[in-house]
């Protein structure tokens, strides 16, 4: 059993210039046995600093954290059984890449021939075996890298935690490392909690997303969960590429009233909406739910508009339109087969089907 | 425009007149600023280590000089007191800077763990000695030394129940009570690299280690040491380079004595020139002395030259 548990953690920075700053509110979650959990966010908002709480470097100021079953309140780091990635790898820049990768083994006082197997074992999964009397500075970024998670790997650790390991990768070699480290997490059955601020390596790696906020989690759910179902507007703003479109507006019996245009609601959909009957409600649509009416077999009826488009980026298969409602700027991902002009008022079907209510003073998604 | 014309001027070398007016208006300014220092350089530096080599083989008299060639060094080698001032300028190196660099270390490695505010502190209070002149604190220490009952040390030694030493006196403890000074002495610039050198070690690197299981004593083996090796090697050489040449304290404190125990080759060359006036003698000896400086200092670089980079 590796399950990672927080309970009403939180840890607050006394800071010279911001006083007392709280970087972690009042977290609770659990990350099961052999799970990839990803924490999500913008810079700053609190996922360094829990990664760190696990790892035992940054001790919360209040709450207890369990791993496995057993409570790690006051353990140090090495009494954690948990391996750490750093986002800058933290390397020892003096030692060969064996010397990286046993120096662990090594303070344990394990046997040479245990630390010499482990060691070629991890080199060989991970490609390193021509580089281990090589020196750190010596090798490419993406090696390094992968130096990093062999040190992690010969620990043979309950938990692996990584920072933000592929930020300092070029785009290509992101995503090859993406597919190695979803690979690695198969093939060690490990726990994996993965810190990133890009929301596609979340949606990509994680078998579940926490999604932060300003040290406060915002949801924790799978993926789809998370795109389908975002519980407030952070989230929803936050994942997908682009974010969610927000348009505010009225609902009144089976319309929302936007300043432009009065949008039908499903029938299925009113119940839940019931008791905002009447009053300003924040409309949300994804840009794939916005659809050019030469698209669809049939005409539709209701709920189609006719902007001028402001711009058109081709993304080859799609693009990306934008235009106004109101005073906001929305943007629909429109498969690429008929043409788009800019400056011109083209027909978009907005799909109701896959719309979102929020609550605008709260911010929460109604129902 | 500028890519020709510098071309141009490089095609054409020849010496003529155009040519040396150009390179004046070019770089005339430039030599005129680094005139000055180069004149004090020559004047006081190239000038005195021109005359000491001539010196040197030379026996020298305000009335005239005689050459003897290479009979100053071969003198110097049949001279039993200059291997004696050798040896004991080796012992006084040995035995003080690789213990005042792990002193150095020591101190460096307690101060920075503590704040800010802790730490100025400690660090002026560890430079304050190295800002008091060397005569002055070698006074203090005469008195620290004084072989009856009013010196500290034998104050100290009279309170544990033991017998009165006469430091400086006795031919066995002299060298020793030199060295001695120095461990108690100025380690503040040595803190002050060394604290440097320490803060640009990434903190990342200890957390690393901390997970990696390493105890207090593996990180200062494994990664403090390695990484402070620069620092390390610096000091070293500069205290070497320091200490072959160490005159003051023998000067103040012993005066060489007794019985030669403290003379150094630097005390030496001091005797040779000013007291007895046999300056080409003393030039030879600043030779083999500067010679034996550098051939060390290379052999330090070699073994201990390191090539750490983040
Ligand atoms: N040691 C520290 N002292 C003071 N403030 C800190 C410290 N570490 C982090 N913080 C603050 O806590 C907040 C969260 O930081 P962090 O967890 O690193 O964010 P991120 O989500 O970008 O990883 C930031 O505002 C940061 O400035
Ligand atoms: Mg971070």
């Amino acid at each position: 059993m590796s399950e990672v548990r927080f309970v009403n953690v939180s840890k607050e920075f006394e800071d010279d210039n911001k006083g007392k700053f709280t970087a972690v509110n009042d977290a609770t979650f659990t990350i099961e046995d052999k799970e990839f959990m990803v924490f999500v966010g913008p810079s700053g908002c609190g996922k360094t600093t829990s990664l760190r709480m696990i790892a035992g470097l940054e001790r919360q100021t209040s709450g207890d954290i369990y791993i496995g079953d057993r409570t790690v309140n006051k353990a140090h780091p090495k009494d954690r059984d948990i391996a750490m990635v750093f986002q800058d790898y933290a390397l020892y820049p003096h030692m060969t890449i064996r010397e990286n990768m046993s120096f662990g083994l090594k303070n344990l006082k394990r046997p040479k021939e245990e630390i010499e197997k482990k060691v070629s074992e991890a080199a060989q999964i991970l490609s390193l075996e021509n580089l281990l009397d090589r020196k750190p500075r010596e090798l490419s970024g993406g090696q390094r890298q992968r130096v990093a998670v062999g040190r992690a790997i010969v620990r043979n650790p309950k938990v692996f935690l990584f920072d933000e390991p592929l930020s300092n990768l070029d785009a290509k070699l992101r995503v090859q490392m993406r597919m190695e480290l979803s690979e690695l997490h198969k093939r060690l059955g490990a726990t994996i909690v993965y810190v990133t601020h890009d929301q596609v390596e979340a949606m990509t790696l994680g078998t579940r997303i926490v999604v932060m906020n300003q040290g406060e989690i915002q949801q924790i759910d799978t993926p789809e969960e998370l795109y389908k179902n975002p519980k407030n507007m952070f989230v929803a703003g936050f994942i997908g590429s682009p974010p969610m479109n927000f348009v505010r507006g009225r609902l009144d019996g089976n319309i929302v009233q936007t300043v432009e245009h009065a949008l039908v609601v499903p029938e299925d959909k009113l119940l839940k909406y019931a008791e905002y009957q009447g009053k300003e409600v924040v409309l949300g649509i994804r840009p794939e739910d916005v659809i050019n009416i030469e698209h669809l077999p049939d005409a539709p009826a209701q709920n189609v508009i006719e902007p001028v488009i402001k711009i058109v980026e081709h993304l080859g298969s799609e693009f990306l339109v934008y235009f106004g409602i109101g005073e906001e700027t929305i943007v629909g991902k429109i498969s690429s087969d008929y043409h788009m002009e800019v400056f011109k008022k083209h027909q978009l079907y907005i799909n109701m089907e896959k719309m979102t209510l929020f609550d605008p003073q709260t911010q929460m998604r109604i129902g | 425009m500028l890519a020709s014309h510098h071309s141009s001027k490089m095609n054409k070398k020849r010496f003529t007149w155009e040519n040396t007016v150009q390179f004046f208006k070019d770089y005339g300014w430039c030599y005129a600023f680094i005139l000055v220092p180069v004149i004090l350089f020559v004047l006081f530096t190239v000038y005195p280590l021109v005359m000491a080599f001539i010196y040197s083989f030379q026996k020298y008299s305000v009335l005239g000089s005689e050459w003897i060639g290479l009979d100053n060094y071969r003198s110097l080698m049949d001279s039993p007191v200059f291997w004696k001032a050798m040896k004991n300028t080796l012992i006084y190196t040995v035995a003080t800077v690789p213990v005042n660099i792990l002193i150095t270390l020591f101190l460096a490695l307690m101060i920075f763990p503590l704040n800010n505010k802790s730490q100025t502190f400690f660090k002026a209070a560890f430079y304050l000695p190295g800002v008091t002149s060397g005569i002055t604190m070698s006074l203090i220490w005469l008195w620290i030394f004084d072989p009856t009952g009013a010196g500290l040390l034998n104050a100290v030694f009279d309170f544990l129940g033991l017998d009165s030493v006469m430091w400086l006196a006795n031919p066995d403890t002299a060298l020793f009570s030199l060295i001695l000074m120095t461990y108690l002495g100025a380690h503040g610039a040595g803190i002050l690299l060394y604290l440097a050198a320490m803060g640009g070690i990434p903190k990342s690197l200890y957390e690393a280690a901390d997970i990696d299981s390493a105890s207090w004593w593996s990180k200062l083996k494994n990664i403090t040491w390695p990484l402070l090796k620069p620092t390390t090697l610096y000091l070293l050489v500069m205290g070497v380079i320091a200490s072959f040449q160490v005159f003051e304290q023998a000067y103040v404190m012993t005066m060489g004595g007794p019985n030669l125990a403290t003379t150094t080759v630097a005390y030496l060359i001091y005797e040779h020139a000013f007291l007895s006036f046999e300056f080409g003698l003393a030039a030879a000896e600043s030779f083999v002395l500067g010679f034996i400086i550098i051939i060390i200092s290379v052999i330090q670089f070699k073994f201990m030259s390191s090539d750490i980079e983040y």
